[in-house]
């Protein structure tokens, strides 16, 4: 009886000090660094931690991070985006993010906020320092000049963003012009009806070119399949001949001959790549681009476009039974740095492209102004620029 | 409610899960139609296959009995090549390190059976680096482990972009700031 007592009380013991370990705890401000340089044309102003949590799971630590960071523009141009780079343990198990914000339109002078909510997992042995690292990765102003160490090539990234986003406001205002407020309001609709028509796609990509699925690929066979292509007659690039390995809802080892049409060289090509499942229903998929493969393409020249990940893709949380793919080119840097990104008429050009894509990272953040603000408020806002 | 991945859920179908596992999994079916019709998906599977369940009947100890029979025709035809001056030494045949070269064979051939008669199947993805969507951001795993998720911090809508070299976006409208924000996660 005496010895049963004891186990009662070890393993009470045990419990609690288990329930005690898988306790929350508030995060401690001096958790998170964040790292400007000296010459940033930024200043961290302040950060609240709001409901971030750390909680002990065993030897591991759990992080609920919600940070609202505020930075000041303390350059003298207008900031038009901003790129942080968000690292957990940046050593052999870690993890790299980033959150760009685009669409800004800060003066010199004014603050804007930043909202950073992450999850990361961390051994809780782990001697000092600060659990997540939050960096300046590129700042990109009004005249697409930029600053920052561009690790994860936001300098390109975000400049395409804001040329879609000039072509973008300068449609809309032209319709403004020509059509005054209707059609202002007709084109927020249109754009408000192909955010709700998109089709939903979950994915997955595993690195490597393994099938990552074995049931699935015993019942639907790895074949190849040739990509067609939807081709801009005034871009820089043509389209030769392209394929992937499919099987079931898996892609993998992507492949695409391109050609450079102009006396320019280019420093990277971006795909753009559709599928359509086995009903017919078409899906945007995702990008190809031509980073980490050692891609060149002088003027005038041809080069191949691939990676070697495989991507699972799935809707409604069943795999998508993949019929066939469809590319077209998304975006161009020149050796120069300078982007192309294609014009509204290619886009609207291609019924395909016209009904699958989602609306530009402009669209939507004006959509939603129309939504919340109203009609005025989006007039106010397309006259700032 | 975390789901149990397909591969659990194949074996469950199977019956090849370890008992606790079966009972977690079972547990999870009864509540989760979504994963009761995966679980459906893979019986309907096993029953249009029925091959994959009829693996012919190996005998492992006669392939052993035969490869160490190999092994040893092959020391002996090492021998004959060797040349003329060197005498077949037949009675010291299993000696030294012609010995240890079967023995260890004979090893290797025992625990190949052990592991090919467990069954277990083979996950290809067992520790791989991936980038996963969820319903509330994009994950980096390595295995099982979660090593970073940007989460969408509520979002109603969100837009998910797979990269082909390893990375995943997540466009949204901020609730908090009101702004467009694009997370990015890398698997590298």
């Amino acid at each position: 009886m005496h010895s049963k007592t004891k186990i009662r009380v070890a393993i009470w013991g045990l419990l609690g000090a288990a329930a005690l370990l898988a306790q929350d705890a508030p995060l401690a401000t001096s958790s998170v660094s964040i790292d400007l340089p000296k010459d940033s044309p930024v200043a961290f102003m302040g950060m609240t931690t709001g409901s971030s949590r750390t909680t002990a799971r065993g030897a591991a630590l759990v992080l609920d991070l919600n940070l609202s960071l505020t930075l000041r523009n303390i350059s003298s141009n207008r900031i038009h985006g901003v790129t942080l780079r968000v690292v957990s343990q940046e050593v052999a198990m870690g993890g790299v993010g980033s959150v760009f914000q685009p669409g800004l339109n800060v003066g010199p002078g004014e603050a804007f906020p930043v909202h950073i909510a992450t999850k990361l997992m961390r051994p809780a042995q782990m001697a000092g320092g600060p659990l997540l690292q939050v960096n300046l990765d590129g700042v990109l102003f009004q005249d697409l000049s930029f600053y920052g160490p561009d690790k994860l090539h936001s300098r390109r990234i975000m400049t395409a963003s804001e040329m879609e986003a000039q072509r973008d406001r300068l449609a809309l205002k032209r319709l403004l012009t020509e059509g005054g407020n209707p059609a202002l309001k007709d084109a927020m609709l249109k754009i408000l009806a192909r955010q709700e028509a998109a089709p939903e796609i979950q994915g997955r990509i595993v690195r490597g070119h393994t099938i990552t699925n074995v049931a699935l690929a015993a019942i639907a066979p790895e074949r190849q399949e040739q990509f067609a292509f939807v081709q801009f007659p005034d871009g820089p690039i043509q389209l030769l001949r392209g394929s992937a390995l499919i099987a079931g809802g898996e892609a993998r080892t992507p492949s695409i001959e391109v050609a450079n049409r102009t006396d320019r060289p280019v420093k990277y090509v971006e795909l753009g790549w559709l599928l359509t499942d086995s009903n017919g229903r078409a899906y945007m998929a995702g990008e190809l681009p031509s980073t980490g493969t050692g891609f060149s393409l002088p003027a005038r020249g041809a080069s191949t476009v691939s990676q070697q990940n495989t991507l699972e893709f799935s809707t409604g949380g069943k795999p998508l039974s993949i019929r066939s793919l469809t590319s077209f080119v998304n975006q161009v840097e020149f050796a120069d740095g300078t982007v192309w990104v294609p014009t509204r008429q290619n886009l609207e050009a291609d019924p395909l492209l016209l009904r699958v894509m989602e609306p530009s990272v402009e669209e939507e953040r004006l959509a939603n102004l129309y939504v919340t603000k109203g009609l005025p408020a989006l007039v106010d806002e397309l006259r700032k620029y | 409610m975390r789901h149990p991945n397909q591969a659990a859920l194949a074996l469950h179908a199977g019956g090849d899960l370890g008992p606790f596992r079966r009972w977690i999994t079972a547990r999870h079916l009864a509540h989760c139609a979504a994963c009761r019709e995966e679980v459906a998906g893979f019986n309907e599977m096993r029953q249009l296959l029925p091959e994959l369940a009829e693996l012919p009947e190996i005998s492992w100890n006669r392939m052993a009995a035969e490869i160490k029979a190999n092994v040893r025709l092959g020391l002996e035809a090492g021998e004959c090549v060797r040349g003329q001056e060197m005498p077949l030494r037949r009675q010291a045949s299993m000696s030294g390190w012609r010995a240890a070269v079967a023995f260890a064979s004979v090893i290797v051939l025992v625990a190949g059976c052990m592991v090919l008669e467990n069954g277990t199947p083979m996950v290809a993805h067992a520790a791989e680096r991936s980038v996963e969507s969820t319903r509330y951001g994009i994950e980096v795993q390595t295995g099982e482990q979660r090593m970073l998720g940007l989460m969408n911090g509520g979002a109603q809508r969100v837009i998910y972009t797979l990269d082909a070299q390893g990375s995943m976006g997540a466009r949204y409208i901020d609730p908090e700031t009101g702004s467009v924000t694009i997370n990015t996660v890398y698997a590298q």
